[in-house]
């Protein structure tokens, strides 16, 4: 009896007759954060021109926090976090974003730094710069701090 | 590789770029982006063969060179705007209505934002942070309790809402049921507080109060009728006849001290002096005491209710007797109301407030920066400075300790000191105040606003006193960092540099002016025109002159939409003439001369003589002759004499004297034609 059963444990599996249904989106690895090749007229920055597998080799990251070292928690958080905020600036700056927002957190401080272009007078940045500072702040109740850099135009590393 | 390189410090790249080549120009590119970094390599890297290696020798550094690095960083850093401003140059505010523009606009920013929290608050009341930060928290503004109760109206008064409160009250009080004396009271603290009014931003406006009376005579004890119109006119909540606060005041059953104290405090506050006096009359009546804020609030009023000057002390003095009576001790803001009224009281006021200092040092209370504002305001009131040592020695106090805030009008004294440096022409006195500015938290006193007026007035001072060298040092360390230079400032710059002989720093400062806006300002262009064209300098200084000078006709020309040109002036005009002949661009003076005639004015002899030399130095008889006619056409007494001029200095040709001669004859002719037109007329 205990032999049999063990013998049909050793047995290998027989397929079954069943089909199975993909549930999850599909997970394109190879098309991700890159940016095809074109007829050479699509001006693209250094963040834009490095696929991903170049992040710590000739690329900085975006978002900076201690979420993913070994024994720390809330890396989940900060990546949604992180996925609003980066909704919520391109929204506030329409069409000014220069490139990639990085955020940088220190204890509880957050650290915004964008890159704008120049399209809005000055006072209209200092007001949007205010009401992002204090509605980042209360929605996150943590202190968030804006640190903006001007450009004349996007930086153009390559032509693809 | 990359990661490496933009995480690098500045002066590594420096360093780095300076040992493999000379750059071509200057270093300006080290401080943009890491890509045009990356951009201006390649371009060295094809210079590399055009140009040679030149290897700098070895550094050696001093022991203690790492250490001054960093001591010079700790000092306040002269090209940096204030704190508030973003660090970028297109962010940077570039003079002081900018400045103020952009931090109101950061401010309004920050509003709208507390706008939207204030109405959507069900977005951000999670309470996920360890431990709560209650400031970060929308703020509950509606009150929770309903119906008409007591604790209702407490509710109402701990959240401001004063129409609410007064109409809970009223509820109350028709519905029979009996308010008690506490809540009352703080019912009426804060109607007295507000005034009658809802404490919203808008209805909030600055009390601009005179303090000082214009004194007609020294000797003068009734105050101008003027005082009266004045205060009828300044802004702010007045107190209202029977407004809530009375009213409820003549209702309550029972009235204990507090009410009567806060109902004298509010109508202080408000400008109903005389209504106040009235009830501390009554509250002596009904055998209470006052509190130390009332007789403050009391004191205060005191120069209101009284013309003469001597009564108006009279007065102040029996209120700090009954003070002493009710045993009421006298803090910091007594001593200060005392010398405000004392303020209002002229040469009284003067005597008298050296003794009040001396009360205070025997009751030892320190005297706060408002003391001795109002000390300085009473000794210097006015250009006529009497001799008095008063501000040496108060500066001596001052600058030996830090001061915290204790009362409102600590706020001014910088501003108060500052201009009677600036009266009495004494540069010392304003470093040791400077000085002072520096101690401690004392430059907490000076708000943004008030800081670009002290120094205005400072630099004002130093143009006046200080070698140039000095008030060069001073303007470029202070420009853009503590203060944006006014129009004033500039001229004083100007003068300065004028009376130091150094014209050659104008180029410069017509730069910052530029940046700084004033570029369409008459008076300076005046200026700057008429000191540069008033010597003869050397040649470069004389192109550099030129530039500016074509930058400034650009200013009168119509450019751009929306750009109205500015109208020339005949000796603006002249001027320009006179800078374009000095560093020899005939063509361009020959079409300002053109200009003369448009505006119906006449170039001066100084100028025609001026545009000879130079058409005789760049050797163009042609342009000579046309200034010649031009002058002939205005009919200028002179174009005799530079016809003489062109003849005798110029080499002419042929055609020329005969175009010369024939401008002659035309004046002729037109002499001949009006004489011929008189005979006919008689």
């Amino acid at each position: 009896m205990a032999a049999a059963a063990r013998a049909l444990r050793v047995l290998p599996r027989v397929p079954s007759a069943t089909r199975q249904l993909h549930t999850t989106p599909a997970c394109l690895k190879t098309r991700a954060a890159r940016v095809r090749v074109g007829k050479g007229d699509k001006l693209v920055t250094y963040e834009q021109a490095h696929p991903p597998h170049h992040i710590g080799h000739r690329k900085g990251w975006l978002s900076l926090h201690t979420g993913n070292l070994c024994g720390e928690a809330g890396a989940a958080q900060r990546a949604v976090e992180d996925a609003f905020l980066r909704r919520f600036l391109y929204g506030t700056f329409p069409g000014l974003l220069a490139d990639e927002v990085v955020l940088k957190r220190r204890g509880n401080l957050l650290v915004i730094c964008a890159l704008l272009g120049r399209a809005l007078p000055p006072h209209k940045l200092y007001f949007l710069l205010g009401y992002t500072e204090t509605l980042l702040s209360h929605f996150y109740k943590c202190p968030v701090r804006l640190e903006l850099q001007t450009v004349p135009a996007r930086v153009p590393y390559k032509c693809l | 590789m990359a990661a490496r390189r933009v995480g690098a410090g500045c002066w590594q790249r420096a360093l780095w770029l300076g040992r493999r080549c000379r750059l071509p120009g200057g270093r300006e590119s080290c401080r943009s982006s890491s890509s045009s970094t990356a951009l201006g390599k390649t371009v060295d890297n094809s210079q590399v063969t055009q140009e040679e290696i030149v290897l700098p020798r070895r550094k050696t550094w001093d022991k203690l060179a790492v250490l001054q690095t960093l001591a010079s960083t700790v000092n306040k850093d002269p090209t940096a705007a204030h704190y508030m401003f973003q660090d970028d140059p297109f962010l940077m505010p570039r003079n002081a209505a900018n400045s103020r523009l952009y931090s109101l606009s950061k401010e309004s920013g920050r509003n709208a934002a507390k706008y939207i929290i204030k109405n959507f608050p069900q977005y951000f009341d999670k309470t996920f942070a360890e431990p709560n930060v209650p400031c970060l928290m929308p703020e509950s503004l509606t009150p929770q309790t309903k119906g008409v109760s007591e604790e209702a109206l407490r509710e109402r008064i701990h959240l401001r809402m004063v129409k609410e409160s007064v109409d809970m009250f009223d509820q109350l009080q028709q519905g029979g049921t009996p308010v008690s004396l506490e809540t009352t009271n703080s019912l009426l603290d804060l109607l007295c507080f507000y005034g009658d009014g809802e404490p919203t931003p808008e209805n909030e406006q600055e009390e601009k109060e005179d303090l000082e009376e214009p004194e007609v005579n020294a000797s003068e004890q009734k105050a101008p009728k003027r005082q009266f119109q004045r205060r009828s006119q300044s802004s702010g909540p007045r107190w209202r006849e029977n407004n809530h606060a009375e009213r409820i005041f003549k209702i309550m059953p029972e009235r204990n001290a507090h009410s009567y104290c806060t109902m004298i405090r509010g109508m202080v506050k408000h400008g109903a002096y005389s209504k106040a006096y009235d009830m501390y009359i009554d509250l002596l009546n009904e055998r209470h005491k006052a509190d130390v804020h009332t007789f403050n609030a009391l004191i205060r009023a005191a120069p209101y209710l009284k013309e003469r000057f001597v009564e108006r002390w009279e007065l102040a003095k029996d209120f700090l007797t009954h003070m002493a009576q009710q045993k009421v001790q006298p803090t910091l803001l007594t001593f200060n109301s005392v010398l405000k009224s004392l303020r209002r009281c002229g040469g009284v006021g003067r005597t008298m407030s050296l003794l009040v200092l001396k009360e205070m040092e025997a009751l030892d209370i320190e005297p706060s920066l408002a003391s001795y504002d109002h000390l300085l305001s009473m000794y210097y009131k006015g250009v006529d400075a009497q001799s008095s040592d008063i501000i040496s020695e108060v500066l001596d106090e001052v600058e030996k300790r830090s001061f915290t805030a204790q009362d409102p009008d600590d706020a001014s004294f910088f501003t108060t000191a500052m201009q009677v440096c600036c009266d009495l022409k004494d540069i010392k006195l304003a470093y040791q105040l400077n000085k002072a500015l520096e101690k401690g938290d004392n430059w907490k006193f000076l708000d943004v606003n008030q800081l670009n007026g002290y120094w205005s007035k400072f630099f004002s001072l130093l143009c006046m006193m200080e070698q140039i060298e000095v008030v060069l040092k001073w303007y470029k360390e202070m420009s853009y960092s503590l203060f944006y230079p006014g129009p004033k400032n500039i001229l004083d710059l100007l003068q300065a540099l004028d009376a130091a002989n150094q014209l050659e720093v104008i180029p410069s400062v017509w730069e910052d002016v530029k940046q700084l806006g004033f570029s369409r300002r008459q008076d300076l262009l005046e200026e700057f025109l008429s000191l540069m064209s008033r010597d003869q300098h050397p040649s470069e200084i004389q192109l550099a002159f030129a530039k500016c000078a074509e930058e400034i006709k650009a200013v009168h020309e119509p450019a751009g939409p929306g750009q109205v040109p500015l109208e020339w002036t005949g000796s603006a005009l002249g001027h320009v003439v006179v800078l374009f002949s000095r560093a020899g661009r005939i063509q361009d003076a020959w079409n300002m001369m053109e200009h003369f005639q448009k505006i119906n004015r006449i170039p001066t002899d100084k100028v025609m003589d001026e545009f000879l030399n130079c058409a005789k130095q760049t050797n163009c008889p042609d342009e000579a002759i046309k200034m010649v006619k031009l002058a002939a056409s205005l009919g200028l007494l002179s174009s005799q004499r530079l016809k003489s001029r062109t003849e005798e200095e110029f080499e002419l040709s042929e055609t020329q004297k005969k175009a010369l001669e024939s401008i002659k004859w035309d004046g002729d002719s037109s002499d001949s034609d009006s004489d011929s037109s008189d005979s006919d007329r008689e």
